[in-house]
């Protein structure tokens, strides 16, 4: 499989007032295209920040980020960015939502780029609700939507910030099914950034753990379940061992 | 006809007419109170509980505000303290407006301004009547920059709070979609705020007829400040009353001609 990404020995420095925070030492992980990949680690390790510097939003101290063999440039627009509250604009509509993007890059009168919008829609679901405002809209059907926004431009890889963290567990359930669905569909390869391990091993082909701050990784997981959905993987007997080698990584 | 509840259970239209009725009784209790009000006012006037030299009564001020009618003194008074009200209200509003949008745009502009805007705002603005006057003569121009500075600071407070309390993560999924600041200003930033602007206006009516009585009170020929003022040096309290009532009645009017901009950019 080509690797679409190549993060090498990535350091990462912040600076406060007090000092500066060493919040990445040497990270290096790949990620191969079409793949599901995802991160774990404890909280306020740096997974946010790896997502952020992979984005072109923060510049690593040392190391390089590789996007198909290449640097990555500033407004890269083959990075899809979803994050963990859908940040619908209540003022628009779902359809104005979802082409914003396009309004951005100044591709709103592109007929093709609308006409994928419009079937992107269509396909998963949302085509009867594309003029209602996104407070008529589930909290499952507004993640769709958000998910739909990001795709609308085509990116070759998409970061996912927690983007189920915010919903309620039965809804969790379905979206992350639903999401998993649209991005294997839609032959996209994706970073995942979870704090939940079973959401990691339903959706990933690969897990990389990171260990507490200075962040390292701590493990490369390359995970092989039985099952076409996050749903169905849960049921695969080999859920259980990878659950608990992650968990003890951990703790 | 819309809403036709005849296939509405028995609860639902119990409901609908609890909802009905007691938005009819808010009404007349506020009409009713008005009423009362005015009626136990003209009694005690006219029974002389109160004096009605220093108290005036509604039929009165009737009386006075037709004999002003007639003299021709009303209209241009009137015309006067709206007009002037009118022009501050915009001028104070697009200033504060464009302070507010400058000080968003450049973050170290705004820590450098910001103890400067608190110290203004601050300030009673009446202390700087003297000086208005001098910089810019009496009459209409220094009713109209009274009015703005009493109502331009607060609306640059309230406007930037509205800019900066904007959602961080929502900037971040702007710039992750490559927008430029002036997108990220247009597109997400000002409708965000719309809200808290129509807030902002509604604040500035009445602080901008606060303004234009204040400024008339320094120096003017003209307008319900001068009228006041002219009624209280003459002892002639009814038109005192009178001017207070058509102020009322006038800011009232501004606020409702607002008022479906609230309704409609409520968050």
């Amino acid at each position: 499989m080509n690797k679409l990404l190549e993060f090498k020995n990535i350091k990462y420095f912040y600076q406060t007032k007090e000092s500066e925070i060493c919040a990445l030492e040497n990270v290096s992980f790949d990620i191969d295209e079409n793949s599901f990949t995802s991160l774990v680690g404890p909280s306020g390790c740096g997974k946010t920040t790896i997502l952020s510097l992979i984005a072109g939003l923060l510049k690593p101290s040392s190391g390089e980020i590789l996007l198909q063999g290449g640097a990555i440039e500033k407004n890269d627009n083959r990075i899809g960015y979803m994050f963990q509250r859908d940040h619908l604009f209540e003022w628009r509509t779902i359809w104005q939502n979802i082409i914003l993007g396009l309004e951005l890059t100044k591709q709103k009168k592109d007929p093709q780029k609308l006409a994928f919008a419009e079937d992107l829609l269509k396909k998963y679901d949302l085509y009867n609700f594309k003029n209602k405002k996104p407070r008529q809209l589930s909290g499952g059907m507004r993640q769709r939507a958000a998910l739909i926004r990001t795709l609308v431009l085509e990116p070759t890889l998409l970061l996912l910030d927690e983007p189920f963290s915010a919903l309620d567990y039965q809804t969790r359930m379905k979206v992350c099914d639903d999401v998993y669905e649209i991005i294997k569909s839609e032959k996209k390869t994706a970073l995942l950034v979870t704090h939940d391990i079973s959401e990691a091993i339903s959706m990933s082909d690969k897990i990389v753990v990171l260990s507490k701050r200075p962040s390292s990784v701590k493990d490369i997981i390359n995970l092989s379940l039985e099952g076409n959905s996050p749903l169905e993987k849960r049921e695969d007997k080999s859920f259980g061992s990878y659950f608990e080698s992650i968990w003890r990584k951990l703790v | 006809m819309k809403n036709k509840n005849i296939n509405f259970s028995k609860a639902r239209k119990l409901y609908l007419k609890r909802v009905r009725n007691d938005k009819i009784f808010v009404i007349f209790m506020q009409i009713a109170l008005f009423v009362v009000f005015l009626g136990l006012w003209e009694l005690l006037s006219q029974t002389k509980v109160i004096d009605p030299f220093f108290f005036s009564s509604p039929s009165r001020i009737v009386t006075t505000i037709i004999t002003l009618a007639k003299e021709g003194n009303l209209w241009i008074n009137i015309w006067t303290s709206l007009y002037e009200t009118i022009i501050g209200f915009i001028l104070a509003t697009s200033i504060g407006f464009a302070i507010a949008v400058i000080l968003w745009w450049s973050e170290k502009t705004r820590r450098i301004i910001e103890p400067y805007l608190i110290i203004l705002n601050s300030l009673p603005k009446i202390a700087l009547g003297p000086m208005i006057i001098f910089w810019v003569g009496s009459g209409t121009s220094a009713t109209i920059v009274m009015c703005i500075l009493i109502c331009v600071i607060i609306t640059t407070i309230s406007m930037l709070n509205a800019f900066i309390s904007c959602d961080n993560d929502k900037i971040l999924l702007m710039k992750s979609m490559h927008a430029k600041k002036y997108q990220i200003f247009f597109k997400l930033i000002l409708p965000n705020a719309l809200p808290d602007f129509v807030t902002a206006l509604k604040i500035n009516v009445g602080m901008s007829w606060v303004g234009t009585i204040m400024g008339e009170y320094l120096s003017s020929k003209a307008g319900l400040g001068y009228l006041i003022n002219y009624g209280s040096q003459l002892l002639k309290l009814d038109i005192v009353m009178s001017s207070i009532v058509i102020l009322c009645v006038l800011a009232s009017g501004m606020y409702f001609l607002v008022l479906p901009l609230e309704k409609r950019y409520k968050k």
